[in-house]
């Protein structure tokens, strides 16, 4: 019997891929964006009322992450822009792996902005860097203000935190300034906007922080 | 269910570190997980048994430590166990704290050829 000691990390081979896509889409002066939530928290309806608002501006692609079916991506696809979909057969999450190949299959040169809605989960996505600019997490205010410290890996690896469904406050019981708090505690850098989709409130602060972080990265 | 996933990772590595040893049978894989991980050893375990029948490490054993969150405050460097995960310096209050330790997942060692050695 002999021992070997091995030291090496099962998210390796994940790493190495994930800076392979942030190389390329560098390369193509793309800037991208993972965004995050469970399922229900409005992923999809974020994109639907924000896209509008910056492809004039901006060139937009989209990937989209689901377990079985297309229908996020045909809502998204509805507004006229590139939406690429990634089946993931059941798998919980987007790795770097599976973004790799959808950045073979599309454009990248017609776009400026790529965002990348992943499959809805608080867990898995958070172990999985996909190689973009940045991570948002959407928390809509319908799922409790105890997420922060339930789930507190996706708090810490998000850059911004959306807090969606702020039209419904007097219906449930979120204590907002709980939650920011929680999540500050977490990730003091974390930044965070109240937003509706559903009202239309708060989505150009939305539009606003990604026109500000893609000026600030300086993609070419 | 990533645990498949990681799985798959986790037996490419040791199979290849089997090779390298000229190795018949991996026996025991021991793990370092961290406190903040988003991964479950039970779920770890049951991918590993059926991921890894007909390989070399078929019918070994999977074990883990698990390592404590640990951070260090970059204003002060000071060294600390984040409580209830707040990530605040206790000494100096600052928000700047690097994750030193807790976000392992990692092969430790592997134990090979336990049998007829």
């Amino acid at each position: 019997m002999h021992q070997i000691n091995v030291g090496e990390d099962l998210r390796e081979r994940n790493r190495e891929i994930a800076a392979e896509n942030r190389e390329m889409l560098r390369r193509h002066g793309v800037f991208s964006l993972n965004i995050m939530s469970a399922p229900g928290a409005g992923k999809t309806s974020l994109l639907v009322k924000s896209i509008p608002l910056l492809k004039d501006k901006y060139r937009i692609g989209v990937i989209e992450g689901d377990l079985q079916t297309t229908r996020d991506a045909e809502r998204v696809g509805a507004l006229g822009i590139e939406v690429y979909q990634i089946q993931t057969g059941g798998v919980c999450h987007l790795d770097a792996a599976m973004v790799h190949s959808a950045l073979h299959q599309i454009d990248l040169d017609s776009m400026d902005i790529l965002l990348i809605e992943n499959v809805g989960n608080l867990v898995c996505p958070a172990e999985f860097d996909l190689g973009v600019d940045a991570r948002v997490m959407l928390l809509s205010i319908t799922e409790g203000d105890d997420k922060p410290k339930k789930y507190p890996l996706m708090f810490s690896e998000s850059r911004l935190l959306i807090l969606n469904k702020v039209d419904l406050i007097e219906m449930v019981d979120f204590d907002i300034a709980k939650a920011r708090r929680e999540a500050s505690d977490i990730n003091p850098h974390i930044e965070i906007i109240e937003l509706s989709c559903r009202s239309g409130a708060g989505i150009e602060d939305w539009t606003g922080w990604i026109e500000k972080l893609y000026s600030e990265i300086g993609v070419e | 269910m990533h645990e498949v996933s990681v799985m798959q990772n986790l037996l490419e590595i040791v199979m290849a570190t089997a090779d390298r040893e000229d190795a018949e049978t991996i026996d025991v894989i021991h793990l370092r997980i961290g406190e903040m991980t988003g991964i479950n050893f039970e779920s770890l375990e049951f991918a590993f048994e059926i991921l890894s029948k007909g390989t070399k490490a078929e019918g070994g054993r999977l074990e883990y430590d698990r390592v404590a969150l640990k951070g260090r405050c970059s204003g002060c460097s000071s060294e600390f166990h984040p409580v209830d995960l707040v990530f605040r310096c206790p000494e100096c209050g600052a928000g700047n704290v690097d994750i030193i330790a807790g976000r392992e997942m990692e092969v430790d060692y592997i134990l090979l050829d336990e049998e007829g050695s």
